[in-house]
């Protein structure tokens, strides 16, 4: 929205200032001329005024010139003569009036040049009659003639004087006419320009005004991200800080102070005074990171710890990039009080390597019970051969029988601490994924069993299984260890069956696989008609050390099956029990594909 | 030295496997001569002397004080003149990282000793009459261990 503001509107407002002013300017030039033109008319007007009346006037001083010469020959008397003496002079000064009124007008000049002439000629014709009167030969036919010539030149000048005041009437009527349309569109067409601007005016308000609506809503936006960013940065405990570069001066957000233990904005920010936060271990390297940064302007992470005046010693890390704002380079930088991650890492830190700890110790133990315990227990063994051997004469049925139970335990004692190490090297985490042929495995594991199996006479049936993922003597490991539970908890004079199915299945038609990582599984089922488990204990049966029965029935650890669910557990996979009592058990077990 | 005696040397610390051992021995039907030794030490001491009587079958503890069986492996496996000693591992342990480790060092055979005297009688009847040669041949870890 601020973008928006920034790039398209100062434009269109300008563009609409610039023609409204043109508009005004245009509007004053026309104003201007059409005034100029105005005067320049009614100047016109008073000339033409002035020509006729000049004309007139020549006429009339014609007339006077020519009353007193009929005056003169009448009477003879010079005193008449008076006036026409003056008319010609009066004459001489219009015309020259004239000329300068129409020196711009060829045409009216002509007509003067030719009026001039028709006076000069009437002037003449007064000479000539006058001296008729002087001479008094007023009797004389040629008198007659001149008079009556000077009657037509008289006519002449009059009609001559009348096209002309004509002439310049009409030039008059025509002028006026101009500056009446002149005078008619003028003020509409300014009207017009005048509205125009006006209605730029006031789109460029409008536009302003908008701008100004958007400009407050981005401000009010403005001001809620800035309240939220103040929040936020309690919350996750960081604090802003931006370097001026220009002017080497600091300001910090309210938080950084909180972070330093202070209250907002308590003391000016400067670099020194932050120092005087770091801790002593930690301000030399601070000094040269914030050095770099200068230099570089870049700050990396850098991580180091400050004391608050309560003696707190708190974790910083800070991070800090240049940005160029109007031309001034400004260090925008983070700072990040790190000291529950560092404390919490720390703990585990601590837990891991006491784990650690605790799995050597146990290694340690694995170690004493393959090796440490087995030795004397081997030699309880050998020697109560040896005594079972060369010995049984000198032993009485009685002590024989102690023996017995004696090797009975000793015997239950191996199979303990060989399960023991089996489960422990179950739990190791060697493993190794391979694709592995299945049907190989299991005669391995029967191989394994060989001895159970043809003791028993039982009888296994597998389908053919796939090839699959898996840590293979582990999966071995699997087979002899649930085959050989179905032939041990045979059911007394019965041939042991197990049958081993194989399906490939969609995890979601299985509801026993709770939240199952992969879309299929291979589902291999253990069928036996062994003496089975009361179902309450299914779940109980993969229990380390649990046993479901005495260990004078069935000999037994408690670990096999234990190992069982630790190695489906090592292929993220599931198993199951069902055991209907005197019918048999069913294990199920899913491995992913 | 009677040629149809087969010389057989017995490296352990453990006196009573030692017993065990010499009546495994006693009581089997073969023609053997079987020395022993109380460690390492003593072992490559006597081994390393210019008289010594080398066995064609030598049983090695592994774990041993002063020299273990591991060292004593390196350092005969090192040495030419001892080349054509059959070296037997005798050991509680069946870990998979002493196998592996002395298989790699050039044990021929690794023997994990029985619980009873019984199979220890068979153990070593098997090794002693074994086809040393037919066996080194063949070698490999599947058949390194000695299985009852």
């Amino acid at each position: 929205m601020i973008r928006k503001l920034k790039s398209k509107s100062p434009y269109f407002i300008k563009i609409s200032f610039f023609i409204a002013l043109a508009i005004i300017a245009i509007a004053g030039g026309i104003t201007y001329m059409t005034t100029n033109n105005l005067s320049k008319s009614s100047n016109l007007v008073v000339e033409t005024y002035i020509v006729n009346v000049e004309l007139e006037q020549i006429l009339s001083y014609l007339k006077d010139a020519e009353t007193g010469q009929r005056g003169f020959i009448i009477t003879n008397d010079s005193l008449y003569l008076e006036p026409y003496l003056e008319s010609r002079e009066k004459i001489n000064n219009s015309f020259a009036e004239l000329k300068e009124l129409t020196r711009n007008n060829k045409l009216q000049q002509n007509n003067l040049r030719a009026l001039s002439s028709l006076i000069d000629n009437r002037l003449n014709h007064f000479e000539k009659s006058s001296w008729f009167s002087v001479n008094n030969d007023l009797k004389n036919p040629k008198f007659d003639a001149v008079f009556l010539e000077g009657k037509d030149l008289m006519d002449k000048i009059r009609r001559k004087i009348g096209d002309m005041i004509d002439y310049e009437l009409n030039e008059l009527a025509r002028r006026q006419e101009d500056y009446k349309t002149d005078a008619r569109l003028t003020p509409v067409f300014l009207f017009v320009l005048i509205l125009l601007s006006i209605g730029l005016v006031l789109l460029a308000y409008d536009r302003i005004s908008k701008d100004i609506r958007v400009l407050k809503k981005s401000n009010e936006e403005l001001e809620i991200f800035k309240e939220s960013a103040n929040q936020s940065e309690i919350i996750s405990r960081h604090g802003n800080w931006i370097l001026n570069m220009e002017e080497n001066s600091y300001t910090y957000s309210d938080n950084l102070f909180r972070l330093l233990g202070e209250q907002p904005q308590s003391f000016k920010p400067e670099l020194d005074t932050f120092m005087g936060y770091v801790h002593p271990d930690d301000v030399e390297q601070l000094e040269k990171d914030v050095e770099d940064m200068i230099e570089n302007e870049h700050l990396p992470f850098v991580n180091y710890r400050i004391i608050q005046k309560s003696g707190n010693i708190r974790y910083f890390k800070s991070y800090g990039q240049i940005l160029i704002l109007s031309g001034v380079k400004k260090l925008i930088g983070t700072t990040t009080d790190v000291t529950e991650e560092i404390e919490s890492y720390k703990l585990l830190e601590e837990r891991n390597s006491e784990l650690e700890r605790n799995n050597k110790e146990l290694s340690a133990f694995n170690h004493v019970a393959s090796h440490d315990l087995q030795e004397p227990l081997r030699k309880i063994q050998t020697f109560l051969s040896r005594l079972i051997d060369k010995e049984s004469e000198n032993i009485s049925e009685n002590g024989q029988m102690y023996i017995s139970r004696i090797q009975n335990a000793a015997t239950r004692m191996r199979t303990l601490i060989d399960d023991l190490l089996q489960f422990s090297r179950t739990n190791k985490t060697e493993k190794v994924f391979e694709t592995a042929n299945i049907n190989i495995l299991l005669e391995s594991a029967k191989q394994d069993l060989a001895e159970a199996i043809s003791d028993s006479n039982a009888m296994i049936t597998a389908d053919k299984f796939p090839v699959m993922q898996v840590i293979p003597f582990q999966i071995q490991q699997l087979f002899s260890n649930l085959i050989g539970n179905s032939i041990k908890y045979q059911k007394k004079d019965t041939t042991p069956k197990i049958a081993i199915t194989y399906q490939r299945i969609n995890a979601i038609e299985e509801d026993k696989l709770i939240k199952p990582k992969r879309e299929h599984y291979h589902k291999l089922t253990f069928t036996d008609n062994g003496i089975g488990f009361d179902n309450q204990y299914a779940e109980k049966i993969f229990v380390l050390f649990n046993r479901l029965h005495s260990k004078s029935d069935f000999s037994g650890t408690g670990i096999g099956l234990s190992i069982c669910k630790k190695i489906v557990d090592n292929h993220k996979g599931y198993i199951f029990a069902n055991g209907t009592e005197d019918k048999g058990a069913v294990f199920e077990v899913f491995l992913p594909i | 030295m009677n040629e149809n005696y087969i010389k057989i040397v017995l490296a352990d610390d453990d006196e009573d496997d030692r017993l065990f051992f010499t009546e495994a021995f006693e009581e089997l039907k073969i023609k053997t001569k079987v020395s022993t030794f109380n460690d390492g030490v003593f072992l490559m001491d006597y081994f390393n002397t210019e008289n010594a009587v080398l066995p064609e079958v030598l049983f090695l503890d592994l774990n041993m004080p002063r020299k273990s069986g591991i060292e004593c492996l390196k350092e005969l496996r090192a040495n030419k003149k001892f080349k054509d000693i059959a070296i037997a591992i005798y050991s509680t342990s069946s870990s998979e990282e002493d196998i592996e480790n002395t298989f790699v060092l050039g044990a021929n055979i690794y023997i994990k000793k029985p619980n009873d005297f019984k199979s220890l009688k068979k153990v070593l009847s098997d090794v002693v009459t074994l086809n040393w040669q037919y066996h080194t041949n063949g070698l490999n870890k599947d058949n390194f261990l000695l299985r009852l």
